[in-house]
């Protein structure tokens, strides 16, 4: 009987052992890429977020500690577009991992295929943070969602292709879930089209378009600019105009400046989510949707 | 924009010559993506150009100095321009090329700052590098003046390394199988070629040699510690060899949610010299600097720093200093800094410093350590 024990609990070792090693190590630059990543990669893979749900994904700081996770990366997913173009090459690069280099299998640009907006004809820092080629916060639609799980499926696939049959089912899965809750998100929204509001940093256009909102000004004068007290009073008269009924920030601005608006006009300030894990009931990419949409609701009612 | 004119000419190209059924078929998809509200895919990326990153980095600093006949100055301290690529699957490769002014003669001299290859694809978690760059003296020495949160050097570094110990050679760093925390040993050899006040070109084959280990910790989201030691073992003016030894600590209090508005950096490097300067003698010195850097708004610093350090040569000749800097980050691509500083010898009157310095980055910059 002992003698038994011991070779089952051999046996259930052996399988786990196996089992780990089949495990496809996945590290994301963001949280809302490491939960598409779960919900098309399943049991097969084991995915980490170098950048937390309430940071701002331009300024997040290279610390030596990521370069441990990437060194045994089999799959390396960034949001791309320039994005994360202050701390990511160099994490890579440090890496000495040949299988994430840009160019490698294990390498995945999810913004592959996105229609991107406010792509510009032409760079002048004069105007601020403008990304070259376009604007990269292209996740916060939820038909953008689906591109993103193709480039990450097809990612997977690339360096696991026993498994394709699986990640395929899963991105059925997702997008039948993406189609639903979009219904769901439409009708929600439905009311409200055409609402003007007030956004703090230029990263809302995709939701914008897909919601049919309309961001009247941003409380930055200039992309990456913070606030400026000519910018303020130039909003405040917008709001009045408009009657606009809220501003909307992210986790990661202060809002001394949206107070003084509000103060003034008493518009509504708003933190929506801009990532997965902002705030703790946003657990995965579909809670993001459900948390801004509810959240925003409130204040348009 | 140009793809949609694209397939209208040559939409408009085909009506004109034949309108069959597939003709029809093309205007009616047009049509479709035309009135799609997803705009079409935009396939303008990076990689079209074989360039490499190219950055220049303005360096305009105006200095006063309480001694001396000269002592209000104003010049474009260095210009840096920058090339960065990855080669092949293999490589990548970073040139800085310093347009600087010479503190002597005041004459702009050109040199190859840093000009390396850096190994992407060795097995067993190593790196080479081959070139000249920047060596892995703990925190200072690797970093570029212009991403300092002060004008000046500290006393103890200037006297050891000068502008900073940056020399030809090979790097070879192996990132340590830990996964509870960074750990990274680095071993250099270099030529002495490019000169410092510790080290220089020998006569006969003796390089310069260098090993450090880089501890990293993470205490928390919002903090880490790190702990660096150096040795350093490489011939000098005298023929003979100079030995040093170097540590470092670094603790950063980053906030992740707010980490744009609020830091706090103490940063401390200590150095110990043996040199020899004939077969019967050598001297040893001390010296030490110790920051701490205050983030105090989105766009405001604030950096207090202590000098202490003894004359290589002499350690009874002994160098105190305080600074203070303050420093306004307008944007990532520019920003001003002040300092005034105070340095007492144990052997002549005290002095003061003062230095404004802007610094001004166009085109690409990469990241700086963290």
């Amino acid at each position: 009987m002992k003698n038994k024990l011991i070779v089952c609990f051999a046996l259930l070792a052996l399988s786990l052992n196996i089992a780990r090693a089949g495990i496809i190590k996945v590290v994301t630059t963001t949280t809302d890429l490491k939960s598409i990543t779960e919900l098309v990669g399943g049991n097969k893979v084991s995915v980490t977020s170098i950048a937390t749900g309430y940071q701002n994904p331009h300024f997040v700081d290279p610390k030596p500690s990521y370069i441990i996770s990437l060194s045994s990366a089999n799959l390396f997913v960034t949001v791309g577009l320039d994005l994360e173009t202050g701390w990511s090459p160099s994490l890579l690069s440090s890496s000495r991992n040949p299988k994430i280099q840009k160019g490698s299998a294990g390498y995945v640009d999810a913004s592959d295929g996105v229609g991107l907006l406010q792509v510009p004809t032409s760079l002048n820092r004069g105007e601020g943070d403008i990304h070259i080629y376009g604007n990269p916060h292209y996740w916060l639609d939820p038909l953008n969602g689906k591109v993103i799980a193709r480039n990450i499926a097809d990612g997977l696939e690339r360096i696991d292709p026993s498994n394709k049959a699986y990640y395929e089912s899963n991105i059925q899965a997702f997008f039948s879930r993406i189609n639903d809750k979009m219904v769901e998100w439409q009708a929600k929204m439905a009311p409200y089209k055409g609402s003007k509001i007030i956004a703090y940093h230029n990263e809302w256009c995709y939701f914008e378009r897909r919601f049919g909102l309309e961001i009247v000004d941003f409380m930055e004068p200039k992309p990456g600019i913070p606030p400026s007290p000519s910018q303020l009073v130039k909003v405040i008269k917008e709001v009045a105009a408009n009657h606009i009924k809220v501003i909307i920030s992210s986790p990661y601005f202060t809002t001394s400046s949206s107070d003084v608006v509000a103060k003034q006009t008493g518009v509504k300030e708003l933190t929506l989510a801009t990532s997965v894990n902002a705030f703790d009931p946003i657990k995965n990419y579909f809670d993001l949707f459900d948390y801004d949409i509810n959240q925003l609701l409130t204040v348009l009612k | 924009m140009v793809f949609t004119i694209i397939i209208n000419v040559q939409t408009k190209a085909q009506v004109v010559t034949d309108s069959t059924a597939a003709d029809s078929a093309l205007l009616k998809q047009i049509e479709a993506q035309m009135n799609s509200s997803q705009p079409a895919p935009v396939k303008t990326r990076s990689g079209i150009s074989a360039n490499p990153d190219i950055g220049v980095v303005g360096d305009f600093q105006t200095s006063y100095i309480s001694k001396g006949k000269k002592n209000i100055d104003a010049y474009l301290n260095e210009t840096e321009v920058s090339f960065q690529a990855v080669v092949d699957p293999y490589l990548r490769a970073d040139f800085f090329v310093s347009f600087g002014r010479d503190a002597e003669t005041g004459k702009y001299g050109v040199e190859v700052e840093e000009g390396y290859l850096t190994t992407l694809s060795l097995p067993y978690r190593l790196q080479l590098k081959a070139g000249k760059f920047k060596e892995a003296v703990g925190r200072i020495n690797p970093t570029h003046a212009h991403a300092l949160p002060f004008i000046d050097l500290p006393n103890a570094y200037v006297n050891y390394f000068g502008d900073g110990l940056n020399d030809e050679g090979f790097s070879l760093s192996w990132l340590l199988p830990n996964k509870k925390f960074y750990q990274e040993f680095i071993v250099q050899a270099t030529s002495g070629r490019s000169e410092s006040p510790s080290f220089m070109k020998s006569d006969g084959n003796r390089f310069v040699y260098l090993a450090h280990l880089k501890n990293f910790f993470t205490i928390n989201d919002n903090a880490t510690f790190e702990l660096g030691l150096t040795g350093i073992s490489g011939p000098n003016d005298s023929s003979l060899v100079t030995n040093i030894a170097a540590g470092d600590f670094t603790y950063k209090w980053k906030p992740v949610q707010l980490n744009t508005y609020k830091s706090l950096t103490w940063q401390s490097e200590i150095f110990y010299s043996s040199a020899a300067y004939t077969s019967t003698i050598s001297k040893r010195s001390f010296g030490l600097y110790s920051f701490i850097d205050y983030q105090i708004a989105k766009r405001w610093f604030l950096t207090g720093r202590y000098d202490y350090a003894q004359k290589p040569y002499d350690k009874s000749i002994i160098e105190q200093a305080y600074s203070i800097t303050a420093g306004w980050d307008a944007t990532e691509f520019s920003k001003i800094e002040l300092e005034a500083k105070t340095t007492d010898y144990n052997n002549q009157s005290r002095f003061y410093q003062a230095w404004l310095r802007w610094i001004f980055v166009i085109g690409a910059h990469g990241a700086h350590q963290y």
